[in-house]
């Protein structure tokens, strides 16, 4: 089973991801910053980051900037609340592999990951 | 057309002033006591004037007025507060339906001629009005042909109507009086039509930097209606319970009634500031039966604890972050920029008193405030949601500037044309 | 026999009642058995000033720590100008400064947002306090800061201030 790290503040976001992808991967970490994503990452080096964007003390796109220059080969998901067309775009210079809107339901997460970390 | 802030506050003050002198004329012929609460200047749907008087019985008096300004104004009192007067003026008069009505009728118009005469004499022009009208009727119903009859045909091409929609946008003064010591209150509406009001207001203003475009104001308040729709979209989403965006509206007030765009009661929500352009400040609030409501519907096992626990509230955080993206993404991608907002922070507080903070903040900076104001409803259960903004007024204005009218529909973000 | 008195420009009539609501950015003067009241206080500041000899008091509800740093010309919207007019008032109204106590409330630290430096509650405590002590006002009471809203209640009779919150219990200064 792929390792995933979540990356969400939300306590609620954070407990409704792991429902989701528990049966089919292993939750190698939860985190609540871009600071402790990016730490968490080097540590366990997961196949998968489900990454917030509006969190604490750093956000999520430039702690998935940091996580994919060190590792290129990283794959970074965004989940978010953010529909804003210049953000996905800041996404996508950052190195981000998917974008997932939140409220979402569990398809189309299962989906985004299938579509980046095919099984 | 533009119109800048010190004259849209001269007109607010204006109107507060009017509201005041027509309450002092009641108070000396009733002995009655009362202050005016609120008054602000509204810009909102036609057909959402006068939402707040919900399904209570009124009566009024109404007059049309035309000159320099034109379009009618409506006094409201609730059914025992015109009572109260009626009885204040004749002792004995409040029994009698015919006897409160001419009451009502002769307190109103005295009342009302204060107020016009206000505005005529700011203008140094002549407003002539109908003779008062008395009326009554069941919440809004109580107010002025809402739907103009000649709506459909009236295209001005004034900027009134951009966006194509069957609705049309106008300014509402309204006045909030409360009785002191009573649970009653009264309210004065001042409907102008658009176009005349527009005008003066554009003659009153200085040609200056500060000047607020009065079109995109509209413009982004169609914006905003559709970023509630979004959100209570969103909120549909994570619970299941159908949810439709009710009213949105952008007000007009000196910065210290900002608070009470706000009940006294006790909320549950999230606020955000917000920064880029535009920036400010923005509020998802719940009363507490809908917060704890809604937070159970969305989530995934039933709760047995009885009011409104840390998981409850973990709930409604991430929802106020939700609806707040709904909100503030569709601004964004009109003006092709990006808004970003700091992470919710979760208030459980009086209303007043969590807007309060913000508003000083802003109050900081500038004398008035834009206050961007929306609600959503639901029928099925008790379940209400409000959304505040509060943004800087230098940003909204650069927003306004900024903004093209014709990309006003353009508030979602395509995904796949960028991943 | 009760006098009452009203006192801000807005000059509202409040005769006839013994309770007596005070705005933001406004202040009532009252003697007798009167209650000032005020509500929804997030980061304002609430200002009780008190008469022992002549039961004469004042509350002053203000939003910013001080005029010369805002634009607005309404003196009581500010703590340093708002103390002002509200001790000139008492006094107007028979109250001699030497017999004046204070008690101030309010000033949280709620939905403060600014990163650096005391936030806006901060400072209107601090202006509140070194304001009354320019004017030799000794503070008898406070409760202020901490992250929640707050509603006054001050009895002309006594000068009790009461302070309520949503969600604890009331303190009486």
């Amino acid at each position: 089973m792929p390792d995933v790290l979540i990356a969400d503040d939300s306590e609620f976001m954070r407990n409704l991801l792991r429902e989701i992808l528990e049966e089919d991967h292993d939750i190698v970490g939860e985190v609540e910053n871009g600071v402790e994503a990016v730490e968490t990452y080097k540590e366990k080096d997961p196949d998968l980051v489900m990454m917030d964007i509006v969190m604490p003390i750093r956000d999520g796109i430039e702690a998935t900037d940091e996580i994919k220059t060190n590792n290129p080969e990283a794959n970074v998901i965004m989940c978010t609340s953010v529909g804003q067309e210049e953000k996905m775009k800041e996404a996508v210079k950052a190195g981000a592999d998917g974008y997932i809107t939140k409220p979402f339901q569990k398809p189309s997460v299962m989906e985004a990951i299938e579509d980046v970390v095919p099984t | 057309m533009k119109v800048d802030i010190q004259s849209l506050g001269t007109f607010n003050r204006l109107a507060h002033e009017g509201a005041e002198e027509a309450t002092a004329a009641m108070c000396q012929m009733t002995g009655l006591d009362a202050v005016v609460d609120v008054t602000k200047i509204t810009l909102m749907d036609r057909d959402d004037i006068g939402e707040q008087l919900r399904d209570e019985e009124y009566v009024g008096v109404q007059f049309a007025f035309e000159g320099e300004l034109a379009g009618d104004t409506v006094l409201v009192f609730d059914r025992e507060g015109s009572r109260t007067i009626a009885e204040s003026l004749i002792p004995g008069g409040g029994a009698s339906d015919s006897m409160a009505r001419s009451s009502v009728k002769e307190i109103g118009n005295i009342m009302m001629s204060g107020f016009i005469d206000g505005w005529a004499d700011f203008l140094t022009a002549t407003i002539e009005h109908s003779p008062p009208e008395y009326v009554e009727g069941t919440g809004e119903a109580i107010l002025p042909d809402r739907r103009r009859p000649d709506s459909d045909d009236a295209d001005d091409g004034d900027g009134a109507d951009t966006s194509g929609q069957n609705t049309e946008q106008i300014f509402v003064f309204k006045s909030e009086i409360e009785w002191v010591g009573e649970s009653v209150s009264f309210y004065i509406y001042m409907l102008p039509e658009y176009e005349p009001l527009a005008e003066v207001m554009g003659r009153h203003g200085q040609a200056q930097g500060d000047a607020i475009p009065v079109d995109k104001l509209q413009v982004f308040n169609e914006m905003t209606y559709d970023g509630t729709q979004r959100a209570a979209d969103n909120v549909e989403m994570m619970t299941g319970i159908e949810t439709e965006a009710e009213v949105s509206q952008l007000s007009f007030a000196p910065i210290e009634d900002v608070p009470k765009q706000v009940g006294t009661d006790t909320y549950v929500g999230t606020v955000v500031e917000f920064t880029g352009v535009p920036s400010g400040f923005l509020m998802v609030l719940f009363d507490e039966d809908s917060a704890v409501h809604i937070a159970e519907a969305m989530m995934p096992i039933e709760m047995d604890a009885d009011g409104l626990t840390g998981q409850h509230k973990n709930a409604i955080e991430e929802l106020g972050n939700i609806m707040t993206s709904g909100f503030v993404d569709g601004w964004a991608n009109v003006l092709q920029t990006s808004v970003d907002h700091t992470p919710p922070r979760l208030v459980h507080d009086m209303g007043r008193a969590i807007v309060d903070p913000l508003a000083a903040q802003v109050g900081q900076h500038q004398e008035h405030a834009f206050i961007i104001d929306s609600e959503m409803r639901t029928d099925d259960i008790a379940f209400g949601a409000e959304i505040h903004a509060l943004p800087n007024e230098t940003e909204l204005r650069q927003a306004l500037d900024e903004l093209l009218v014709d990309r006003a529909d353009q508030t979602d973000a395509d995904i796949e044309q960028i991943f | 026999m009760k006098v009452y008195d009203e006192s801000s420009e807005d000059s509202e009539t409040t005769t006839g009642s013994d309770r007596i609501k005070v705005g933001i950015a406004e202040y009532q003067v009252a003697s007798g058995e009167v209650v000032l009241t005020t509500s929804g206080l997030g980061s304002c500041l609430g200002v009780a000033i008190y008469d022992r000899e002549t039961k004469t008091a004042g509350l002053l509800h203000v939003m910013l720590p001080s005029k010369a740093e805002s634009d607005g010309d309404n003196d009581a919207k500010f703590a340093d100008s708002g103390i002002r007019e509200l001790v000139d008032e008492l006094e107007r109204e028979g109250a001699d400064r030497s017999n004046m106590v204070a008690k101030i409330a309010g000033g949280s630290d709620m939905l403060d947002f600014s990163e650096n430096g005391s936030g806006i509650g901060d400072r209107n405590a601090e202006v509140g306090r070194r304001t009354l002590d320019q004017f030799d006002i000794p503070l008898e009471g406070e409760d202020v800061g901490g992250e929640h809203g707050r509603s006054l209640r001050l009895e002309t009779a006594t000068g009790d201030l009461t302070v309520k919150s949503a969600n604890r219990e009331s303190v009486t200064l």
